[in-house]
């Protein structure tokens, strides 16, 4: 009795087994070889620079805001304004989407703090959120290379080409990538999965890391996709020699930033279309794929959230990336600052 | 009576009525259970916003909403009213309210005349779920936060921009029509031009 017992929960356990097994491979089925082995680099880089610092020395720390204003003695070049926020509580460091140091320069929520400043944290119901609305479209673009990077079966072939400077009032954020697909045009159901992905990667609360790099790591990480190799070096010679990455999750991409907190910020999300574009860049069709998105913390109605989503489905006006030059995300790397 | 007439002897709520209620058991049985309600109702009334536990929260709502839907009905020279409302409000005074002060403002409402809220509870603390239970229209501050006002949040400025275009759309369609409508007289003219010139030209021979 006991014995039969036994092996029915045997058995039981290792169907289950199997069966998580099978569906943890259909969630990780997406990323690439190539993407663990970015992150991997960049994790690696990260450690070694946390490393470089040394002796650790104290700075101060004047954050201005709700729940009340607080002085904080925090590490010099580690603590980041996330650190900040998690001193201050759960739901300021949930919420905050960007920090303002100094009341004049943007910074990303999880870049470590290099001196003494008084700190704000920005979300998405203020008074002028218009950084963070850009801070929130270039993360969503950010995001949805991660999904395109993924979502395609292993015999069609993607690169990711780069993102425009994010512009809110266009109506959609876009990705340009490079697909081994002749004359595709998505269907329905294509870009329903397309968005259903992203949602699952965005909700896997991914926080959005940042790391400045030198170009010759920079180059080591992107050596697969020959159209970041070449926008490494212009990008690099409009940014003191320094190339910005980002990570989220398995994901690395260069852009200037700032970027948002984290992944499960994003709330309703949409794929709307994908265009194949009219390009001189060698090596395959490239497709400009669009999508809308709204923060979690704002809920909007369906009709009024339609309305937005058959606006993104049509074509973006934003440059078309050719040969020479490069987009404007890549190349004008200004010091972020507000307004 | 048939089934339709029978609907119309109660009023209709706008929220959503549970099948069974809850018996919020006490030594008292179900007067006491009725007695809780009573206070919690008058309170409502008085006070506009209250918080408390959830399960009381959604039961005294029920009674609230059907106490004012009652009132906006039948008015207060009702006798059935008069009595249910003598019942379900303690104060007395909160009689004259009721009457003079939320039928009135009620009238014209399409929605529920309370609204809830899910609260945070307290923690650490006792488990019990809370809730606010408010009357709409109350004088206090809005409870969720305001997402129409500001022109600048995200979804205005997408909404504010889907506008423009749908408008420059429609101006151009007008336009369009317009000058296709002064094509159609133009010809018009130059028929009647041809037509008479013609006919001059007949007389003239």
């Amino acid at each position: 009795m006991n014995f039969n017992l036994l092996i029915q929960k045997q058995l039981f356990c290792s169907l289950t087994k199997c069966y998580n097994q099978k569906a943890s491979q259909r969630l990780l089925s997406g990323t690439t070889e190539e993407a663990k082995r970015q992150s991997e680099l960049f994790f690696l880089e990260s450690k070694r620079q946390k490393e470089a610092i040394g002796r650790i020395e104290k700075i101060n720390v004047n954050y201005v805001g709700v729940p009340e204003n607080a002085l904080l003695l925090m590490n010099k070049n580690l603590s980041t304004p996330f650190d900040c926020a998690k001193h201050l509580g759960e739901v300021v460091a949930n919420r905050s989407a960007l920090a303002l140091i100094n009341g004049e320069t943007i910074w990303h929520m999880h870049r470590p703090i290099p001196e003494s400043c008084s700190l704000e944290l920005l979300h998405y119901n203020i008074t002028q959120p218009a950084v963070v609305n850009k801070a929130f479209w270039r993360t969503c673009s950010f995001i949805l290379g991660a999904v395109i990077n993924n979502a395609f079966k292993e015999n069609v072939h993607v690169q990711l080409h780069s993102f425009p400077s994010p512009n809110v009032r266009s109506g959609s954020f876009i990705y340009d990538a490079q697909i081994s697909l002749e004359d595709w045009t998505p269907n329905e159901n294509e870009l329903k999965v397309l968005s259903s992905e992203m949602v699952k990667f965005s909700q896997q609360g991914y926080q959005i890391r940042s790391l400045d790099v030198s170009v010759d790591f920079a180059l080591l990480i992107f050596k697969n996709n020959e159209h970041k190799t070449r926008q490494i070096p212009n990008i690099a010679a409009s940014n003191g020699g320094k190339v910005t990455l980002f990570k989220a999750g398995d994901h690395v991409d260069i852009s200037k930033g700032p970027m948002i907190t984290n992944t499960n910020h994003l709330g309703r999300i949409t794929v709307a279309n994908v265009f194949k574009l009219n390009t001189d860049i060698p090596g395959g069709p490239i497709y400009r794929f669009q999508g809308v998105a709204l923060p979690r913390s704002i809920i909007l109605n369906h009709v009024a959230y339609s309305i937005i989503e058959e606006r993104a489905k049509k074509m973006n006006s934003a440059r078309i990336p050719c040969l020479q030059g490069v987009s404007e995300e890549e190349s004008g790397y200004i010091k972020p600052t507000i307004g | 009576m048939n089934q339709s007439e029978i609907s119309h002897l109660v009023s209709k709520l706008r929220i959503k009525v549970n099948p069974r209620l809850r018996k919020f058991r006490n030594p008292e049985g179900p007067l006491g259970r009725l007695k809780k309600l009573q206070k919690t109702v008058t309170a409502l009334i008085k006070h506009e916003r209250i918080e408390l536990n959830y399960p009381r929260a959604e039961e005294a709502r029920m009674y609230a909403e059907r106490l004012i839907s009652d009132a906006i009905r039948h008015g207060d020279c009702h006798k059935t009213t008069m009595e249910n409302a003598n019942f379900w409000i303690t104060e007395k005074q909160l009689i004259h309210k009721l009457f003079k002060v939320l039928v009135p403002r009620f009238e014209n409402y399409h929605t529920s005349y309370t609204r809830m809220h899910r609260a945070p509870r307290p923690y650490p603390g006792p488990l019990d779920k809370k809730a606010v239970l408010e009357l709409r229209g109350n004088p206090y501050p809005s409870l969720i936060p305001d997402n129409i006002s500001n022109k600048h949040l995200i979804h205005n400025v997408l909404l504010d921009e889907a506008k423009k275009e749908y408008r420059a759309l429609k101006y151009a369609e007008i336009a369009a029509k317009i000058e296709s409508e002064e094509k159609v007289v133009l010809q018009d003219v130059n028929l009647v031009k041809d037509v008479t010139s013609k006919v001059e030209d007949n007389v003239k021979m």
